[in-house]
């Protein structure tokens, strides 16, 4: 899989389509014999979806042989969680399918602030360390004069996100310790 | 700025054995160093659920495209099927 592909909305939006049309039946199918609605089935291929791209996206991407087969075992093993959860809805943020220490949720007042005060920082940061484009890809999508300024922006807005989550977390306690 | 990019290095594991022990040690004296490696973990923490956030409202835009496309009905009457209660 060429990282490249995923670059832009664009052709993100064509991956996704195209995932969908390969492995939502099959998805759907487990669901539905599972004794899961058409919602619970569309919930799961969603979060299956974010789940495969942060897979491609990662540095230690492997070899996936069948994509319908690998998105049908995650949408599985969702659906187990989803099941243990009983029926209440777990949201992704719960799931740690990667091996990321220290992945407290953050209150929602610190995102919601940050979507409005700090968009282009948080697109920017989205860019560098979700979808890990390299930095002369976000040069060219940012409208960087070269990758020096991008990264100095980069180190920019970190420090200004990791400000607001300071002040945000010494008015209250907003991380789960 | 620097100090910023000395953490992020040393979470990514990118500093060398020597340097990465040294910031450890030095982690072990200075606690503000160990709050602000806590601080920039949270903040990374914050980053990827804005951008999980994100990415699933664009899966979400590609299914409702999906969902109305009169090319997919066929496609979408055999999902609709699964679902039947009879």
């Amino acid at each position: 899989m060429n990282k490249n592909r995923l670059s832009t909305v664009e052709l993100r939006e064509a991956f996704f389509a195209e995932l969908y049309k390969k492995a939502f039946l099959p998805v759907a199918r487990y669901v539905s014999r599972m004794g899961g609605t058409i919602e619970e089935a569309q919930d799961i291929f969603q979060d299956t979806l974010v789940i495969y791209y942060e897979k491609v996206v990662s540095a230690e991407a492997e070899i996936i042989v069948s994509e319908k087969a690998y998105l049908l075992g995650i949408s599985k093993k969702l659906w187990l969680q989803h099941f243990k959860a009983s029926s209440k809805n777990q949201p992704l943020d719960d799931l740690d399918m990667e091996s990321v220490p220290d992945q407290q949720p953050a209150s929602g007042r610190i995102l919601h602030y940050l979507k409005t005060a700090g968009k282009k920082c948080m697109d920017l940061l989205h860019a560098y360390y979700y979808d890990r484009l390299p930095a002369t890809d976000v040069t060219v999508l940012f409208g960087y004069s070269g990758t020096h300024s991008a990264t100095v922006a980069k180190y920019k807005c970190l420090e200004k996100v990791r400000e607001t989550v300071k002040q945000h977390s010494l008015n209250y306690a907003d991380f789960i310790e | 700025m620097n100090d910023i990019k000395t953490i992020e290095d040393y979470l990514l594991g990118h500093l060398s054995d020597d340097d990465a022990l040294l910031f450890e040690a030095n982690m072990i004296l200075n606690s503000d160093l160990a709050d602000d490696i806590k601080l920039q973990q949270n903040t990374y923490a914050v980053i990827r659920q804005y951008s999980r956030q994100k990415i699933k409202a664009e899966i979400t835009a590609v299914q409702e495209k999906l969902l109305i496309a009169p090319e997919n009905q066929n496609f979408l009457q055999r999902i609709a099927n699964l679902f039947k209660k009879d």
